[in-house]
């Protein structure tokens, strides 16, 4: 008969498994600014080169959305993500192109980045649940 | 007619929000396919309205009214609470939504 010992872990790996998660966020919401702006610069999917670069954004931002996802609450990871992208598109896309970031624009995209992030933030069963009240509702 | 193509975008984004979600981490087939396929005509919608729509303020309206959207479809359909902390949320969206339509950038 075999039995199965528990693998000990080192802080290392412990670490790891930490911000692997994170680092995948953080990934995905790079690849989504890369994203928008490649969707962009595709004119309506008229350039070819763009077009590529846009889908390949999008699977990528996916693929690691989705790794990131699978340890960190879907609520605080949507927000992160969604935040970043956001934010991202604002600041990156007067860089890129002929646009201008003026003082109103950035002040309503600032709402507009806080509201998604508190949204998704609502959705976060992770924090619902620290929640005492709730806790105390009857079933 | 941007705001029409962003319409679009938004409605097929809400769509890969709740696809993905049944898709469960990409391990069933038929969501999976069908988180990809509403992506692709969604991005595609995206593309046209960024034509005319600054990229970061296209961007922001389109996900964020599709953040809005996945939210409302959720307490409609699915049966999750609305709750004052999300309208809360959707309420400074529309807020910034609108407050760039006036500011004459959007």
């Amino acid at each position: 008969m075999t039995t199965t010992t528990p693998i000990k872990e080192t802080p290392v790996a412990v670490s790891e498994r930490k911000a692997g998660p994170w680092a995948s966020l953080l990934l995905a919401g790079t690849f989504e600014v890369g994203y928008a702006l490649s969707v962009n610069g595709s004119r309506g999917f008229t350039d070819l080169v763009w077009s590529l670069v846009a889908i390949v954004f999008f699977l990528f931002t996916l693929f690691f959305l989705s790794v990131a996802l699978k340890k960190i609450d879907v609520g605080i990871g949507y927000a992160v993500w969604a935040g970043l992208g956001t934010a991202g598109a604002a600041l990156l896309g007067p860089v890129f192109f002929s646009e201008t970031l003026t003082l109103a624009k950035a002040f309503w995209l600032i709402v507009i980045v806080v509201g998604v992030v508190w949204l998704k933030l609502a959705d976060s069963p992770v924090l619902e649940r620290k929640k005492p009240a709730k806790a105390a509702e009857p079933h | 007619m941007s705001w029409l193509y962003l319409g679009i975008a938004v409605i097929f984004e809400v769509a890969v929000g709740i696809f993905a979600g049944k898709a469960q981490g990409f391990t069933k087939l038929w969501w999976t396919i069908g988180t990809l396929v509403a992506g692709a005509i969604g991005t595609f919608f995206l593309s046209l309205a960024l034509l005319t729509f600054d990229v970061g303020v296209g961007y922001a309206i389109w996900t964020s009214v599709s953040g809005v959207g996945i939210v409302i479809v959720g307490a409609l359909f699915f049966s999750q609470r609305l709750t004052l902390k999300k309208l809360l949320g959707i309420a400074l969206i529309i807020g910034g939504v609108v407050g760039l339509n006036l500011a004459g950038t959007a």
